[in-house]
């Protein structure tokens, strides 16, 4: 015991230095990020009344199995799962052909870089508004092209009206949004790879495809991980677009994301105990999914 | 070794700096606070003399914010010693920026609040009871208009007064009225179903459009076919969201919204009721005493004509009742000059300085006064039949379920009577 003690503050005084310079973002980490999250984590286990917390009602887990048997908290998560599902891969794929284009030796490379990147550094509130009124019911650019341009429907199509429907402006737009940092992290992972080994492969006759398959998608695995990690995570949780979009699960409850269904238990209805309880339903979610990807991460590139 | 010992005494003063300087700001309000008076016979002269300043926070508009400054500046010529700090809020901000205050023991003296919004921050404890409190209230409040001061009411005691008011009437254009042959507003529901049908040509005019499904859309016409959400003691709502008079009122609608004389709008992403009206695609809408400054900003041109809710079956007209209650907050320290405060805001000098932006005041005293603008004739007297919508804390949940059963009807998954049968058991089940 007292030798483990004195091992501690053997490592103590070594790493004094970095800890004292450590100790201000430590601080400002526990005070504004850990402390707030164990109190909502202690809020969740309480009909927690916000005025009077001494009056708060100790109520164990019933606001975990009051969401787990909500059925709008259940569509809610199925809402958030099929949105992560859908655009997840539909950014990976999209940015990882877009990456590979613009690693070629293309003229106006910059410019085509600048263009794929704008709708990243674009602000949620104002390209959410934007699709809403493409995807407009009666005066909807969509709806001018879909039935005034191409013939395919005949009849104005009420894309915000339909709890399905809705979701084709919300993925998209997630979509669009996030080509553009996926390719810039696929450039910097394709930029990685060593250029002998494509050198090598052509002398053995592989061409583009074989090189594409062989070579570039197998030691893109470390950053396609991360990717997945962080796309993942930020899809859970997706929140501004739908928010705007469905203003809070429009119609009829049936469009939540687990966050705006968060947001409107605590906010609107001042249920801050539910409200807990979700984001930590939601917390171990992402804490599952990411410690599955990155066991994934950590496996060797094979040769 | 020097200079690592360097470091760390460096790392030490940055650490402590920023620990010292979150708490400085503190310091020196504290020091602040102090009262600058030089006080030479202590506690009497300080009471009288220690400048007041209480807070007020708002979701004014431009114009209104203006006119508030007007007020304050008037309230504080009368009241030496009293400042008035007022705060504007975005609206979607305001509910989130009082429940932060609330936790954080950072609310404000005073605020302006939706009127559905009382009962539920009364129930949570967070504001002050006000009659048998605070100076004068019978009198202030008996010069109030009925609607409005309920919403002030929760479990037998008022929290609030009513500051402003408003209500919905009928909005018709008249230019879609006089190509059709049609001379006037519809008087009675019956006519205006009829009306509603023969003003929609396709999808290029509608007959009459809803804002959406919410409560507030539908109110005005429920209301005005006699329809209720719960009993006067707020203890049941069967028997009355199911009533046949309320039920009447969905299948009317529903009906118009199924032979297309009502715009698809209301479901979700369509044109705005405000946009649709002004620019002939809605021939009827109904929306409150602010359209005149949204259209003389948006559609300078366009002719704004109000006509009261037509007449329900029994030849009564209704409304819903809208509008902001001045409140005070559980714990303020300043709670003589809050109150001194919120009876100025009701006195018949601010409600006029205020109705000068559009503002409908709250005293019944100021019926016909001249100073007021014109069109708030038809606001008043529509003011005089129209209802509160419930004044419970559960009240957002109440009118979700009825929000849903609305949608229901409307894509045709049931009939009005068993989609309100449903929303009876719903609110019910909101009223254990």
């Amino acid at each position: 015991m007292e030798l483990l003690l004195t091992k501690f503050v053997k490592i103590l005084k070594k790493s004094s230095t970095a800890l004292i310079f450590l100790l201000p973002g430590l601080l400002l980490f526990t005070v504004f990020i850990i402390v707030p999250m164990i109190y909502s984590f202690r809020i969740s286990f309480y009909d927690w009344k916000i005025v009077n917390p001494e009056q708060s009602e100790w109520i164990g887990v019933e606001n975990y199995l009051r969401a787990l048997s909500d059925p709008i908290f259940r569509r809610a998560a199925l809402n958030t799962v099929i949105y992560s599902l859908v655009t997840v891969p539909g950014q990976m794929i999209l940015g990882l052909i877009v990456a590979v284009l613009l690693n070629q030796n293309i003229r106006g490379r910059t410019f085509y870089r600048i263009m794929y990147y704008l709708p990243v550094i674009t602000s949620w509130v104002i390209v959410s508004l934007l699709f809403e009124y493409m995807f407009s019911g009666q005066a909807g650019l969509v709806n001018y092209f879909l039935r005034d341009v191409f013939h395919v429907t005949s009849e104005n199509i009420l894309w915000l009206a339909d709890p399905i429907l809705t979701f084709v402006p919300i993925h998209l737009l997630g979509i669009w949004k996030g080509i553009g940092w996926t390719a810039v992290i696929f450039v910097a992972g394709l930029q990685a790879i060593p250029q002998h080994l494509y050198e090598a492969a052509e002398v053995d006759g592989a061409g583009s495809k074989e090189k594409f398959f062989l070579i570039t998608l197998p030691l893109l695995r470390p950053t396609t991980v991360y990717l997945l990690v962080v796309l993942t995570i930020g899809s859970l949780n997706a929140y501004i677009s739908n928010l705007l979009i469905t203003n809070g699960g429009n119609p009829m409850d049936l469009t939540h994301f687990i966050l705006t269904l968060m947001y409107e238990a605590t906010f609107t209805k001042l249920d801050f105990g539910y409200g807990s309880a979700i984001s930590y339903l939601l917390t171990m979610c992402v804490f599952v999914v990411s410690v599955f990807q990155i066991r994934m991460m950590t496996k060797p590139i094979e040769n | 070794m020097k200079s690592r010992k360097l470091f760390v005494f460096m790392g030490a003063i940055l650490a402590l700096s920023i620990i010292m300087s979150a708490c400085a700001p503190k310091v020196e309000e504290q020091a602040a606070d102090v009262p600058t008076v030089v006080d030479e016979s202590p506690a009497e002269v300080e009471t009288i003399t220690e400048p007041v300043m209480i807070t007020y926070w708002h979701t004014m508009s431009d114009p209104e914010t203006e006119q508030i400054e007007k007020v304050i500046t008037a309230f504080e010529a009368a009241n030496p010693g009293i400042t008035v700090e007022s705060t504007r809020f975005a609206w979607d901000d305001f509910k989130p920026a009082l429940i932060t205050g609330i936790a954080g023991d950072a609310t404000p003296d005073t605020a302006r609040m939706d009127i559905a919004w009382v009962s539920e921050f009364a129930d949570q404890g967070a504001l002050m009871q006000l009659d048998g409190v605070m100076p004068g209230f019978d009198d202030i409040a008996d010069g109030t208009f009925s609607g409005p001061l309920s919403t002030n009411f929760w479990q037998g005691h008022y929290y609030g007064l009513p500051q402003n008011t408003n209500t919905q009437v009928l909005l018709w254009n008249k230019e879609i009225f006089d190509a059709a042959g049609i001379t006037d507003a519809p008087a009675t529901l019956d006519e205006f179903a009829t009306v509603a049908c023969e003003l929609t040509k396709g999808e290029t005019q509608y007959g009459y459009a809803l804002g959406g499904t919410y409560f507030w859309a539908p109110a005005p016409i429920f209301y005005a076919m006699g329809g209720e959400v719960v009993d006067a003691d707020i203890t049941t709502a069967s028997g009355y969201v199911n009533s046949e008079d309320s039920v009447a009122a969905f299948t009317m609608l529903t009906e118009l919204f199924n032979q297309d004389c009502i715009s698809p709008n209301l479901l979700g992403g369509g044109i705005g009721t405000a946009d649709g009206h002004a620019t002939g695609l809605y021939a009827m809408i109904v929306d409150g005493p602010w359209m005149v400054d949204i259209y003389k900003g948006n559609y300078p041109d366009f002719e704004v004509n109000f006509a009261p809710i037509p007449t329900g079956t029994d030849g009564s007209t209704s409304s819903v009742v809208g509008g902001e209650d001045v409140v005070i907050f559980e714990g303020t320290e300043n709670a003589d000059a809050a109150m001194k405060w919120a009876a100025f805001l009701l006195s018949e000098e601010s409600q006029l300085t205020m109705a000068e932006v559009g503002v409908i005041p709250t005293l019944s005293s100021l019926i016909g006064n001249e100073a007021l603008p014109d069109y708030f004739g038809v606001f008043l007297t529509q003011l005089e039949t129209a209802q509160a919508r419930v004044p419970h804390p559960a009240w957002s949940d109440m009118d979700n379920a009825i929000n849903n059963a609305f949608q229901r009807m409307l894509n045709g998954d049931q009939t009005p009577q068993a989609a309100l049968d449903q929303a009876a058991i719903e609110i019910n089940a909101l009223l254990q």
